[in-house]
Formats: structure tokens, sequence, C-alpha cells
């Protein structure tokens, strides 16, 4: 192998790829908070005793979930302003990395729902809570609690997702490295430091969120 | 109109549109046959292998799962050239897909051969059978129906990851489709027609695994 | 030890020169192949793209084309290579195309990484309007000041482009070029300012609706580019290109964009050499 090793091109444009590494945390803890909105409202679906709602839950998730990413991303952005619906770069990213949080978170929460004993609904009934209130102030908080590590997960795979971004031009780490790679060449040093600092991410954010997974779970 | 105007210019189209959806499945399966393979090396390694090796396929995995795959192909396909080995888009692309694939079946593997409870393999071998003949015959086909819905969600994610390849120049369908968008300008109707050919292979590709799980259950 | 060191070395050096010898003559490495591997793009009309026959074609793939026919006198005897935008200077530096013709903007950063061959066509930022619509030309258009929307592609320095020509206007971005055309159609712009050459290839493609306003800015010169250090083979690639624009072959290109850009060149005048006027 002939290939003298030079980061300093890379080192040059570093805080261009810090401020993209910023951004991609930034687009997935929006669109897992959106994510999880649209997530648990399709949970509902799911599990709702009408036959159409179940269906359009149904098919939400699983035309989502079988669509390839890169697709929905260009969709959102190119196509979608066809029927007049135009949002900029970032917005359209947002929008399209919630949906397809919520097709996942879905399923997290669909299962995280079926597993709550059936006494806590009843419970919250007896004390006077209305259907609604039971929801929000017990059934949800306490599935929510049960499904802590599942939302790591998705949240870890989500972070990883905005380096797609850069396929319509979001300045993220993703755009940053092509765009020091094309530019110095530097081919090596450019994705070897880029997909480091992805790895060195996603071990972060995992350890925090094992944190907070141990102080936020119901002690047994 | 529209909709006669698009079929048309898929129709017209239609080797084109054939060429690529032939790719995106000579793509898929290769990543996932190759990754399957090399995945269960991994995980075999991660279960049973000394200190060393564990240690050194841990950083392989943890490395691979942690980059973003579109991350790795970009990776893959620029780093390869440099350092002297001649693939094309399609063999850097496969090869990358390959890597993606092998780490999270390793993930798998592994999680389902420590799921069996120690207690067999220690009556398997108080019974006289060897490390292999024990593998094949008692641990082996317990893992293979644990393995089984996660690896074909696996299979999804590589169909879907395939169309990564098209940022790379690989004409698969999605590049394909851009092709005829660029010339058509049906950027709506085509992008549409690009993710519901996808979600057709990756619902297949569900119901299928759905089958066969069924039909490989222990009956209880 | 430290001698075996030095014979390995010395070993490697060996080897490393010789191949470098060996591949030092690109031109004569594409003769003895008997193809040219070429590098461009496939989703850019009208420089590189599908036609309804699925086959490869554009300004781009006729100046490869042509540079087949000057090494092999046969215009088909290309194999070309698909790239996305950013594999245009890797490509050339790892070997994997012998030339790229991807309207590709010289840039002095860019001359650095690879080797430019003289330019074959001057793009520049134009400005489309509707025939028969409110504007006739540019000079109308600077005269309508404020009450003026220009569509244009999105992009960073899309305001700034469209004020560099007409400082009060109203600038709306699109996020391709469909949408900018649409917009113009649809009267939510009075102009479409984008690339001269896609803007003469969608005129072309639809006589009679739209004029050009007849004022181009921003100048950026498209160049096919060859790996560093075979100045045979740049001579090679520039001689073509040079006989296309001017000589023997000037022909070909004029028919060639005549069909991509819609408009007829005069020929080169004969006589004392145009290029040292």
């Amino acid at each position: 192998m002939d290939y003298d090793f030079n980061f300093a091109a890379v080192w040059r444009d570093f805080d261009l790829l810090l401020s993209g590494l910023g951004l991609g945390i930034l687009l997935a803890l929006i669109s897992i908070a959106i994510g999880c909105l649209i997530g648990l409202l399709a949970a509902f679906g799911m599990l709702s005793k009408r036959r159409a709602i179940r269906w359009i839950s149904l098919s939400y998730v699983s035309a989502i979930r079988n669509t390839p990413i890169l697709i929905l991303i260009l969709f959102t952005f190119f196509a979608l302003p066809q029927l007049g619906i135009r949002l900029g770069k970032i917005e359209s990213f947002i929008v399209t990395l919630s949906v397809y949080a919520g097709a996942y978170l879905t399923e997290v929460f669909r299962a995280g729902l079926v597993a709550l004993p059936k006494g806590l609904r009843e419970a919250g009934l007896t004390i006077g809570l209305t259907e609604f209130r039971t929801k929000l102030l017990i059934t949800i908080p306490v599935m929510l609690r049960n499904v802590l590590p599942s939302l790591s997960n998705n949240f870890i795979s989500l972070f990883k997702d905005t380096s797609l971004a850069a396929a319509i031009a979001v300045p993220e780490l993703t755009f940053y490295a092509r765009k020091i790679n094309v530019e110095t060449f530097r081919v090596i040093e450019t994705w070897l430091v880029a997909s480091l600092m992805y790895v060195v991410t996603c071990y972060v954010i995992a350890a925090v969120l094992r944190q907070v997974e141990t102080r936020l779970a119901i002690p047994r | 109109m529209e909709i006669l105007q698009t079929l048309e210019a898929i129709w017209l189209a239609r080797t084109a549109i054939l060429d690529g959806l032939w790719n995106t499945i000579q793509i898929s399966f290769l990543s996932i046959l190759l990754g399957t393979i090399l995945g269960i090396i991994v995980g075999l390694i991660l279960t049973y292998g000394n200190r060393a090796a564990r240690f050194a396929i841990r950083i392989y995995s943890d490395f691979l799962r942690g980059t973003p795959v579109f991350v790795l192909i970009l990776a893959c396909f620029y780093i390869l050239s440099v350092v002297g080995l001649d693939l094309t888009a399609f063999q850097a692309g496969v090869f990358a897909l390959t890597l993606f694939c092998s780490s999270h079946v390793g993930e798998i593997v592994r999680g389902a051969l420590q799921a069996i409870p120690k207690g067999q393999t220690e009556a398997a071998k108080s019974i006289g059978l060897t490390f292999s003949k024990t593998f094949f015959s008692v641990l082996l086909p317990q893992a293979l129906r644990q393995i089984l819905p996660t690896w074909v969600n696996t299979a999804t994610e590589i169909v879907k990851a395939s169309t990564l390849l098209s940022i790379i120049g690989v004409v698969e369908l999605l590049l394909a489709v851009q092709q005829i968008i660029s010339r058509t300008y049906l950027s709506l109707e085509l992008y549409f027609f690009a993710g519901f050919v996808f979600f057709i292979i990756n619902f297949a590709i569900e119901k299928a695994g759905r089958y066969v799980e069924r039909k490989v259950a222990i009956p209880t | 030890m430290l001698k075996n060191l030095k014979t390995a070395g010395l070993a490697a050096l060996f080897v490393g020169s010789a191949v470098g010898a060996a591949h030092a003559d690109k031109l004569q490495d594409v003769l003895d192949r008997g193809y040219l591997i070429a590098g461009s793009g496939s989703t850019n009309a009208p420089w590189h793209f599908k036609d309804e026959n699925n086959e490869l074609v554009g300004f781009d793939i006729d100046m490869l084309r042509l540079i087949a026919k000057g090494l092999f006198d046969d215009p088909t005897k290309v194999e070309f290579v698909n790239q996305s935008g950013d594999a245009r200077i890797p490509n050339l530096a790892t070997d994997k195309v012998d030339v790229t013709c991807q309207f590709m903007t010289v840039t002095p950063g860019r001359a650095q990484q690879v080797e430019f061959t003289i330019p074959y066509y001057r793009e520049g930022v134009g400005l489309m309007l509707l025939d028969g619509g409110d504007y006739a030309d540019y000079e109308a258009l600077k005269a309508g000041g404020s009450d003026v929307t220009v569509s244009v592609l999105q992009n960073v320095y899309a305001e700034d482009m469209v004020h560099a020509a007409l400082p009060e206007a109203n600038v709306d971005q699109y996020e391709s070029v469909d949408l900018m055309y649409q917009a113009l159609n649809s009267g939510r712009a009075d102009a479409a300012a984008t690339d001269q050459s896609s803007l003469s290839w969608f005129m072309a493609q639809n006589p009679d609706r739209y004029k050009d306003a007849g004022f181009g800015w921003n100048p950026q010169s498209y160049s096919c580019a060859v790996k560093p250090g075979d100045q045979r083979w740049l001579n090679f690639v520039n001689s073509v290109l040079h006989e296309a624009m001017t000589g023997v072959d000037f022909n070909t290109y004029a028919a060639s964009y005549q069909q991509w850009f819609g408009s007829e060149l005069s020929p080169p005048q004969i006589g004392f050499p145009v290029e040292f006027k």
C-alpha cells in the first residue's frame, strides 16, 4: 500500500465536521420527539376497536417500514412540492425522519401497551379518572418507562440515519466529509475520522441513555 | 391523464427499470448471502472465541454498527481504490453492505447462542458428543429458530440500504428511476413508483419469513 | 537486518518505478486496450442522460465519443463509467477512468487535483421568459425593479446570483428544475434563472413557448479532465477538443451543439487561426 497519511487537511476543517455532527444530533432529537407523538397515536390506533383505524395505522407502519428511507427523503423534498407542499431542506428532512421514526416507534409502543397489566387501566378508572386521563397519567408514563431500552436503540439508529440528509445537501457530518473528500482527496483520513466520530458519538449516546434508563427504570 | 402519462413513461423505460431491478436483486442477494456467512463466523467467535479473538471481533462489530451504512458505502468506495483494490462501484457497494450485514447477523447469532441454557451443552458433553456434534445437532437448530425473525428484518434492511448504491453511481432501481425523472420530470409519480416496488419486495420477504417461521416453530 | 531493509527498499523503489513507467503512457495503454474508459454521469440533460431508448446521450457524451473517434476512428469504442459528481476526481486519481467529461467547472482548487483540458463550453447563468409575457427582455426585467419575481434553483448563493443581474428582483427558490419551470408557466415567476445550457435545452424541447432574455452572467468553463502527470495524453485530448471546435471535426461538434443547445454555430474563419486573433 502506497499511501502517505496526512491528517492536516481533515483537521483544518474539523470545526465543520463538528458542526455537522451537532446538527445531526439535533435533527435526531427533534425527529424522535415528533416520532414519539406519531408513534403513540398510531400505537393506540393499532389497538383501536374500530377496524378502519386499525387498518390505517397498520398500513402506515407497513408502508414506511418497507420503503427505503432514501426514497422517502427524496420524495418529500423533490416530489411533494408538486402537490403544493414546499419545505426547506432541513424541515423536509425532519418531517421525513419523524414519519420514519414514528413507524418504528409504533411497534415499540404497541408492544409496550399490550404488555401492561390490565389492572393498571382499571385502577385509574376506579379512582375516578376519565379514559383519556388514565392514558395520559398512568398507562403512557408506565409504558414509556418500560420501553426505554428500545427507545434508546431507536434514537441511535435515527442518529445514524441523519447521515442521509447529505443526499439533499443538509450540511451535517457526512455532507462535510464528502466535501472534504472531494476537495482534498485525503480519502482514508476523511472517512476514518468521520466514521470514528459517528462510532464514538453512538457510544456516548448509548452510555448516557443507559444512565437515564437506570434512573428512570421502574424499581422491581 | 397524469396517470396514463406516468404509466406510458414507465412502459417506455421498462428495460431500464428491469435492468435496475435486476441489479437491486443481485446486490441484495449477494450482500445478504455473503454477509450471513461472514456474520455466522463473527457470531461464533463472539460466543466461543478466546479473549483476544473476542476483543478484536467486538471492535470490528461495534465499529461497523456505529457507522451509518451510507458512510460505510462511501468509505469502501473511495478507500478501497486508493489502497489498490480495483473494485467497480458495484463490487465496492456489495462489499460495504456485506460488512454491514455481517456485523448485524453476528450480533443476532451471538444473542441466540447465548440464550440457550448452558445445561444443554453440559448434557450433550456428558452423553459424549463432541463440540461440533453438539453445535450442529443441539445448539444450531434451536438458535436458527430464534434467529429467523431478526434475520428477515436484517434482510429487508439490506434491500432498503441497496438504494444507497445509487449515490456511488450503481444503476440499481432508484438510479434507473432517477435517470427517467431527469428526462421526463415526473418526479412525484416516479419516486412513488420506486418506493412502491421496494415496498412490494420487502413485504414479500416479510410474509415469506413469517410463513417459514410458522412452519419450523416447535409445536407447543 | 538494516542491509536487508535497504535491499527491500531498493527493490520496492525499482518495482515502483517500473510500474510507474508502465503507466506513464496512457495514450499507448488506451490504444493497446482497444477502447476508451470514460467517466460521466447519467442524470443531467443535456449533458449526460439516458434517452428513451436507454442510451447514454448528451453533449458530454458526444465529446467523449469524439475522443474515441480520434483514437480508433470509431466513436462507439467507449466504455462509460457512471459516476456521481463527487466521484469525478477520485475516479481519475485511482485510474478507474482514462478521462472524465461531466460538466466539470474549472477551478484553481480542482486544477491542483486533476489536469484540465481546454474548455469545450462556457457555462453561465441565463434568464428565460415566457414568449409574449409581461417582460420582453433583460432591459424590461431590470426596469421592472421589485415587481419582478425570478424563480431559481435552491442554493446558498441563489439570492446573490440573481441580484448580481437584477438587483431589485424578488427571488423564489425551488427544489428542482421542473418546479422552477412550472413557476414560470403558472405565472408565479416572471423569469427563470439557471444554467444557460439547461435553458437552451429546455427551449429547444419546447419551441415557441419561451425565449431567452439575452443576458448571461457568472461565467464558468467546462473542461474534460485527466489524471495529472501524463502530458502526452493531455495533449492528445486537447488536440481532439481543439480540432472539434476549430478544425476537422467542427461539423461533428456543431451538429452536437445544435442538437443539445438548439442554436447554430458559424464555422471558424478560414485563414489566420482564430485562436491567435
